[in-house]
């Protein structure tokens, strides 16, 4: 497992889509820092960013990468090792790499212009993103043989996850209006890791209103040591639960 | 004041000033403060060193105690610790300690009682109940004295300075901490307030209640229940403070409820729950503030009248501002939003389209509270840009027709 | 010492489409086996089995210890065993020859030795192993993928199209190295349109059509039975006589 991790990372890092992403990650943030006089400003705005482009960049990448080495994997998979070990390598080079890029094109950013706790709550919630969104492309790319359709699931989850959940939701609070639905909302918008990593920054920075007399309900819980393990579980299953439908996929799939 | 009383004042000061104002020394174990203060003339020092605990120290003539480095009046928790009942009294440079806490009387610190011209300066008022208490007091001048509460419950906590009828005060770089309110003004008139700092007073840092034509400058109030409170009172001018990290359910920057003719200009408004709290006002000014980081930076009930809000900056609240009703009867003019996504085709500074603060989010929030937590997502954020486009839930009256397109110059 | 491989019954199907069903067949130490056949007649699914890529639907394959059924995937030892010497239009394209070279050593716990010296020698790799694996043409990238076929030393070895965008002189030097691992005793399979290439050196011929093994037999009774000079004439001339035959060793 090691040895492709190794060797996928080498690849991965000199990889010009890697590369790419980096380096537009770094005109992004180094960009709304420059533009914006107030860096709390330039982190409001990179929310929005990371909470949108990281996903979808972490689940395009891996299922393209996915497809592209198809054939190479192939020959992996004849050489004398366990598929799981193949996958397993892949996989964590993969994360890795969208890890360095966010780190250099994300991080540095925020270390200069804004080092604190918003900063690293939002390094950290990103990373979660990215390494979630590559697990996700993973179970995509290996559960569909043709890449079109492949691309076209990650679109489409994608979507689900940053938009159409929470329109739902809404419609939902807006249809269950008589209803006691109101403290469903916060659970339900949290089993979306992209809802629950905004929650959590959003904690941080828009704590004065969060303070307020709905947002204090969450900020109670998300605040307290249970409410974090209970977020960093979810996501943590996020990563999990379809890592290891991708594995399954993987194992039993003819190459 | 008579005239024959003045007269007499003014020679016994001559007199004193020529003749021989003495200076009384006092330390543990070298006589009592109390008679020394009673065997003192009128305007004659006292310096006190050392801790002096004898209960209340009672001062019924013009004089001045002084402090050196360490020195302690403690009342020893019998009432108030000094009580200061004559004109012209001076007390500067000590740390007074020991009230009692009571349900049934205003135990203070420093208690001054219908006089003139008290001056307390540089004091340090160490876990008082009230701290600096002035009852009917005229020119008061309370001035770089540091005042620091318990952390006890709040029903335990009083005011940090507290006037009640006074007129002409001057109340300056006093820094307040863990009282109830940090400063208290009722019925209070013609008074400053400036350079103070007021910090995690569990109500209030500043709070005017039926108190007219005061005016606070560049203080400081932060992680208040909320920063000031402004009620029942008129003509009350606010310039250059900053209110920020006030923050709670019902947490404000600043309070306003039931005044009229307010000015609010170049204040700074950073991280509250709610920065201004606008509730039955006429002719408030809001002038070149900025609000920045809060939650929601200005809350304007719809039975507010006549207010205008001129040249302020709006930047990253999470909203600008909210309502709760349907009509407005107010002027807003030439603010700059930082959301507002319009163009300025001739150039001239201001948007070419006018820009609606409340948003549909904001509205939503109003109507469920709980839907606060989709805020910043992508799928609201498209929601308020279609609410630009197409206004359906805001007061149609609520816009500001000439949004800023650069955020203003912060005016000296 | 190489194990023989008999295949039995072997069927695989997408679906409910049958790619490749009921061949029985052994592969003998010491011979080169030509597998051929129209487009989708079931050769790279055959040899994808064979190499643990994809799991049989029916039937068992069986070499050594190992049986490879639909139940069971090759373990880690059998592909000790095997090399593989894919077409591969895309290797990680940021990685430089040498570092496929050690990625691949590294995986097999062999150390770079003799052999790839030599090979890559032959092959004239020698100026390019520094090269990024992305920029390299489809020939040269056929000359890697042999180097990582051979370096093994694989009891069996497996070529896909092995000449297919090679020189005339480097096809015929990759050949001539799998005629060499026949001498020494191991099975080599090979997939190929070109017949006069290989002719030389297989040993047998398979025949696949449509999912089923047609025929398999030695290159010299071919040309026998039909009294043809060369494969190129045999091989029509047996497929136009009605009669399926198989045979078996």
């Amino acid at each position: 497992m090691l040895k492709v991790f190794k060797y996928t990372l080498i690849d991965l890092l000199r990889n010009r889509f890697v590369l790419s992403y980096a380096v537009l990650l770094l005109a992004i943030g180094q960009g709304l820092f420059l533009l914006e006089e107030d860096p709390m400003k330039a982190i409001l705005s990179l929310v929005q960013v990371v909470m949108a482009l990281v996903p979808l960049i972490a689940l395009v990448f891996t299922v393209v990468y996915i497809y592209d080495t198809q054939e190479f994997t192939q020959l992996l998979a004849v050489q004398p090792m366990t598929r799981r070990s193949i996958l397993l390598g892949q996989l964590l080079a993969m994360c890795v790499a969208m890890l360095v890029a966010q780190a250099f094109g994300l991080g540095l950013p925020l270390l200069v212009h804004a080092p604190g706790s918003a900063s690293l709550l939002l390094s950290l919630s990103g990373s979660a993103l990215s390494i979630i969104f590559v697990v996700l492309g993973a179970l995509i790319a290996t559960r569909l043989r043709e890449k079109a359709r492949g691309v076209g699931m990650a679109l489409v989850v994608w979507l689900l996850f940053v938009l159409v959940h929470d329109a739902l939701l809404l419609a939902l609070l807006f249809t269950l209006s008589d209803y006691p639905i109101e403290p469903w909302i916060v659970p339900l918008a949290g089993l979306n890791p992209i809802d629950l990593a905004r929650i959590i920054v959003m904690l941080e920075i828009d704590l004065a209103a969060m303070m307020g007399y709905s947002g204090a309900v969450y900020k109670n819980f998300f605040g307290s040591n249970m409410g974090m393990l209970v977020a960093a579980l979810i996501m943590l299953l996020w990563a999990l639960v379809p890592g290891w439908g991708a594995m399954r996929a993987f194992q039993r799939k003819d190459l | 004041m008579r005239l024959p009383a003045l007269l007499a004042s003014l020679i016994t000061a001559a007199w004193c000033n020529h003749a021989a104002a003495r200076t009384w020394r006092v330390a543990p174990g070298s006589g009592s403060l109390q008679q020394t203060i009673e065997r003192a003339a009128e305007r004659d020092t006292i310096l006190i060193e050392g801790v002096i605990a004898e209960g209340t120290i009672s001062i019924e003539k013009p004089l001045t105690l002084i402090g050196k480095p360490g020195a302690v009046i403690d009342g020893g928790e019998k009432g108030h610790v000094v009580l200061v009942k004559a004109d012209d009294v001076t007390i500067r440079g000590l740390t007074v300690r020991g009230t009692l806490v009571s349900n049934l009387y205003d135990y203070a610190g420093i208690h001054v009682n219908e006089v003139h011209r008290p001056a307390i300066e540089g004091n340090t008022l160490d876990r008082c109940f009230f701290a600096i208490y002035l009852s009917g007091v005229q020119g008061a001048r309370v001035i770089g004295n540091t005042v620091i509460g318990d952390d006890a419950l709040e029903e335990r906590m009083a005011n940090g300075i507290h006037l009640w009828k006074c007129k002409d005060a001057t109340i300056e770089g006093n820094r307040i901490e863990k009282h109830r309110d940090g400063i208290y003004f009722e019925f209070v008139t013609d008074s400053r307030i400036e350079r103070n700092e007021a910090r995690k007073c569990v109500r209030y840092g500043l709070h005017f209640m039926f108190s007219h034509r005061d005016a606070y400058t560049n203080n400081v109030f932060e992680e208040n229940g909320a920063g000031v409170a402004v009620m029942f009172s008129h003509h009350i001018t606010m310039t250059g403070n900053r209110f920020a990290t006030n923050r709670g359910g019902s947490a404000y920057g600043l309070l306003l409820k039931e005044i009229n003719d307010g000015e609010i200009t170049r204040n700074e408004f950073t991280d509250n729950t709610t920065g201004i709290m606008v509730d039955g006002c006429n002719r408030i000014h809001v002038e070149h503030n900025l609000f920045r980081m809060n939650g929601w930076a200005l809350r304007l009930y719809a039975n507010a009248t006549s207010c205008t809000f001129i040249g302020n900056t709006f930047s990253g609240n999470t909203f600008d501002m909210s309502t709760n009703g349907s009509l407005m009867l107010n002027r807003m003019e030439g603010n700059y939003w930082d959301r507002y996504t319009g163009y300025d085709l001739d150039r001239d500074g201001h948007g070419d389209v006018p820009h609606r603060p409340l948003g549909f989010f904001t509205m939503l929030v109003e109507r469920m509270p709980h839907a606060l937590v989709f805020s910043r997502s992508l799928f609201v954020s498209l929601l308020d840009r279609a609410e630009q486009v197409v206004p359906s839930l805001a007061p149609d009256a609520l816009k500001d027709d000439r949004p800023l397109m650069r955020p203003p110059k912060p005016q000296a | 010492m190489t194990e023989r491989i008999s295949i039995k019954g072997l069927g695989k199907r997408y679906g409910r489409q049958w790619v490749l069903r009921g061949v029985d067949c052994e592969f003998s130490p010491g011979e080169v086996v030509m597998l051929i056949g129209p487009n989708a007649s079931g050769k790279t699914t055959l040899i994808k089995c064979l190499l643990g890529l994809v799991r049989p639907a029916e039937g068992s394959i069986a070499s050594g210890g190992t049986t490879i059924t639909s139940g069971a995937a090759p373990d880690p030892a059998y592909r000790v065993r095997i090399g593989y010497m894919p077409q591969i239009s895309q290797f990680p394209g940021a990685l430089t020859i040498r570092q496929l070279l050690e990625m691949m050593a590294d995986i097999r716990g062999i150390a770079p030795g003799e052999l790839d010296d030599e090979l890559i020698e032959e092959l004239g790799l020698r100026d390019q192993l520094d090269k990024r694996l992305g920029a390299l043409s489809g020939g040269t990238r056929q000359k890697v993928s042999a180097i990582l076929a051979f370096r093994s030393r694989p009891e069996v070895l497996v070529m896909d199209e092995p000449t297919a965008g090679l020189d005339p002189v480097t096809a015929s030097r990759v050949l001539a190295r799998a005629g060499r691992l026949r001498d020494a005793g191991g099975i080599v399979l090979i997939t190929s349109h070109l017949m006069e290439e290989v002719e030389s050196l297989a040993d047998r011929v398979a025949y696949l059509q449509e999912g089923h093994l047609r025929f398999l037999m030695p290159v010299r009774e071919m040309l026998e039975i039909t009294g043809a000079q060369r494969l190129a004439v045999a091989l029509p001339r047996l497929l136009s006589s009605n009669e399926r035959t198989t045979v078996a060793q």
